[in-house]
């Protein structure tokens, strides 16, 4: 039910009460006087004792009553205008607190406070001579209760409530207040006053606390039925839990049931398997037993040809270990041999220094004793001839000592200490003869690296590489040599270079050979084995030596040695 | 033949060895009485006057000994050892005579006492020369004293 419909409701249906009260009013206004010249709105309870009618009198006395009724009139107005003035106050003093609006019984709009005006937003000028129906819903004003509302005012019904009222802007207002129709003298209503109180904020408030309320009741009991409904679901949750429980169980006893199935399906299976390999077992087992058998025969076979085979191979073996053990020995006697030889090549060395030596010394003093004493029997090519002797006899000295020296090398102890290159180097040269026919050479010597080695057998490599390079410069105008080192991984490379005869790099193989020469004895004297000891000495170091050079153009020889690092 | 007053006992087997020995010193003007024996047993025999020596003068003993390593019977260095260890001989100089430088014994020689050692050189001034400077050398450092 809407407000509008209360409202009408609440106006459509007067209690007896109020009717009876209403006649009761009535009743007492028509006892009051009223004054039908002037417009002067009086409270419902208020008694006037008198209205009064003038009528003009032309007669002495009468004007001598004139007079005095003047005089009473006078007084009588003023007491008039005293009540009037009451009421008027009395009027100023409801409106100062009230709307108040006065109607015509039609409703057709005849005054209107300031209030009122202020409340629902019109000026009097809006609203003067306009009908009620301005201030409610036209679907109200349209309807039957309020054709009723009306015809009950103008029968002089009053009428007390909240109304809710269209202000100007369509805004709702709620008014607390009264129609109260208005009497003439006669005790007929000719007006209706109306006086009211806003309470729209109170109003609205109530009505929002209603809703609220209501909003709440219904959410209330919205939340019973929702637990109802909640709890009814659960109750049918429960109950499906409990049936799924029981399908669970069933699910699950029928599961056991078909594991326990195939478990004895698995375990048939099984036995059945096991049966069937048993029977292939048993058939492999005479396949293998028949096999074995077979395989016996094969293998008593095999094991004879095997045992011939052993003995075949056991011959072999003692064969082969005789043929160790023979080999062994002829290691040894090898061995033993070659002890043997090295012993006799020491002695063969001894013997050729010292046997080899003591003929060619008896030929060659000889000869000299033939040249010293018996120089007078012999001719000048006899002479010669001697001087041949002498000569070849020496150089056969020459090569005894050579080949002497050079087979001492493959015995001799290689010592290793830190060698001064440069202080060997030098008192290498210091030290050197230089024949008469060769230039004194002039030396270019570089910063030496140090080198592990024997100190005396390096020594003779320079010797011997230093002598070459001023032997086979002889020829040149000028003699230079130019010695050199570079450090290289762990060893050191020494080199000397010279810008004599030089050699052809085609004979390169026989340069460090024993007795080796690349030039002839005429042009360069030699016995071949120096630069053989060189490589010797270098290689017993665990050098290498090697060389470059363009006939005619000099010889760079290379050596190299053991770091002192390593 | 007197073999009193030798003044250089010789032992060498080689004749060619020994003729130019000789010569050399001969040469070179030493013209000390000089007994040339074949090897290290005649030596000995001469020392101790055994054999063919045992008629001469025991007290006369040589001034020097030229002593060649490689002999026959009874090697040098066998007579060196002989001649060192006997109080008697042992202050007469030996010159140790040999063919090679790489006579292994010439080291045992030095620890036994020899005195000098010569290695025969092929060239026969060369030998001259050192045969020469060893004489001269060795018998005037053995001269008797007045």
């Amino acid at each position: 039910m809407n407000i509008k419909e209360k409202n009408d409701k609440k106006e459509a249906f007067l209690s007896p009460d109020q009717i009876t009260f209403h006649q009761k009013e009535k009743d007492q206004n028509n006892t009051a006087p009223g004054i039908s010249k002037k417009k002067v709105t009086t409270p419902n309870n208020q008694k006037t004792d008198k209205t009064l009618e003038i009528v003009p009198v032309i007669t002495k006395s009468v004007l001598q009553n004139n007079e005095k009724q003047l005089a009473e009139i006078q007084i009588l107005k003023e007491l008039l205008k005293a009540k009037e003035q009451l009421l008027i106050n009395h009027v100023n003093a409801i409106n100062t607190t009230n709307a108040s609006i006065e109607f015509d019984l039609e409703g057709n709009i005849l005054s209107v406070n300031e209030i009122f005006l202020a409340i629902m937003g019109y000026s009097e000028i809006d609203l003067l001579g306009k009908h009620h129906s301005v201030f409610v819903d036209p679907s109200y004003s349209k309807s039957n209760a309020y054709k009723l509302f009306w015809s009950s005012l103008k029968k002089g019904i009053y009428q007390k409530d909240e109304f809710i009222r269209v202000a100007k802007n369509g805004k709702m207002i709620w008014l607390l207040g009264s129609y109260t129709p208005i009497l003439d003298t006669n005790g007929k209503p000719y007006k209706i006053l109306k006086i009211a109180t806003d309470i729209t904020l109170a109003k609205t408030q109530f009505l929002q606390l209603a809703v609220q309320a209501q909003e709440k009741e219904k959410r209330a009991s919205e939340l019973v039925i929702a637990n109802k409904e909640l709890a009814f679901q659960n109750v049918e949750k429960e109950k499906r839990a409990a049936e799924l429980v029981v399908a669970n169980k069933e699910l699950k006893f029928q599961n056991e049931q078909k594991e326990q199935r195939a478990k004895e399906l698995i375990a048939a299976n099984k036995e059945l398997a096991i049966q069937s390999k048993e029977k292939e077992k048993r058939a492999a087992e005479l396949i293998i037993a028949n096999k074995k058998l077979a395989a016996e025969n094969i293998l008593k076979q095999k094991r004879k040809v095997e045992k011939e085979k052993r003995a075949a191979e056991l011959i072999v073996t003692n064969r082969e270990l005789a043929y160790q053990e023979k080999r062994t020995k002829e290691l040894t006697l090898a061995n033993d041999e070659l002890k043997k030889a090295q012993e006799e090549l020491e002695a063969f060395s001894y013997s050729v220094s010292h046997d080899l030596r003591a003929p060619i010394r008896a030929i060659n003093g000889y000869t000299q004793i033939l040249i010293e004493d018996h120089i007078d029997a012999i001719d000048d090519d006899g002479k010669n001839v001697l001087n041949g002797i002498i000569k070849n006899s020496n150089k056969m000295g020459v090569l005894i000592d050579d080949l002497l020296a050079f087979s001492k090398l493959g015995r001799k102890q290689v010592s290793a200490v830190n060698i001064n290159m440069k202080t060997l180097v030098t008192g290498v040269i210091s030290d050197l003869t230089i024949e008469k026919d060769e230039n004194t050479p002039l030396f270019e010597i570089d910063e030496l690296a140090p080198a592990n080695g024997d100190p005396s057998l390096i020594k003779q490599v320079w010797i011997n590489l230093i002598s070459n390079a001023i032997k086979y410069s002889k020829y040149k105008s000028e003699t230079r040599i130019k010695i050199t080192s570079t450090s290289k991984n762990d060893k050191i490379i020494y080199s000397i270079k010279d810008w004599g005869a030089g050699f052809e790099m085609e004979y390169y193989d026989k340069l460090f050979g024993v007795f080796q020469r690349l030039h002839s004895q005429d042009e360069f004297s030699g016995t071949g084995i120096g630069l053989a000891i060189v490589q010797k000495i270098v290689n017993r170091h665990h050098g290498t030596v090697w060389a470059e050079s363009k006939l005619d153009a000099g010889a760079k020889f290379y050596f190299s040695l053991p770091d002192i690092k390593h | 033949m007197n073999y009193d007053d030798i003044e250089i006992l010789f032992a060498e087997d080689s004749m060619e060895d020994a003729t130019l020995t000789i010569r050399a010193l001969n040469k070179s003007g030493f013209t000390n009485k000089l007994l040339h024996v074949k090897d290290g047993a005649e030596a000995l025999d001469f020392m101790y006057c055994k054999g063919i020596y045992s008629e001469r003068n025991p007290k006369s003993h040589p001034k020097l000994f030229l002593l060649d390593l490689k002999m026959p019977k009874m090697s040098g260095i066998q007579v060196l050892e002989k001649i060192k260890s006997d109080a008697e001989f042992k202050s007469i100089p030996v010159v140790i005579l040999t063919s090679s430088q790489e006579d292994p014994d010439i080291a045992k020689c030095y620890s036994l006492g020899a005195n000098s050692y010569i290695v025969k050189p092929v060239d026969s001034n060369n030998f001259f020369n050192a045969i020469k400077e060893m004489g001269m050398y060795w018998m005037i450092l053995s001269q008797p004293a007045l």
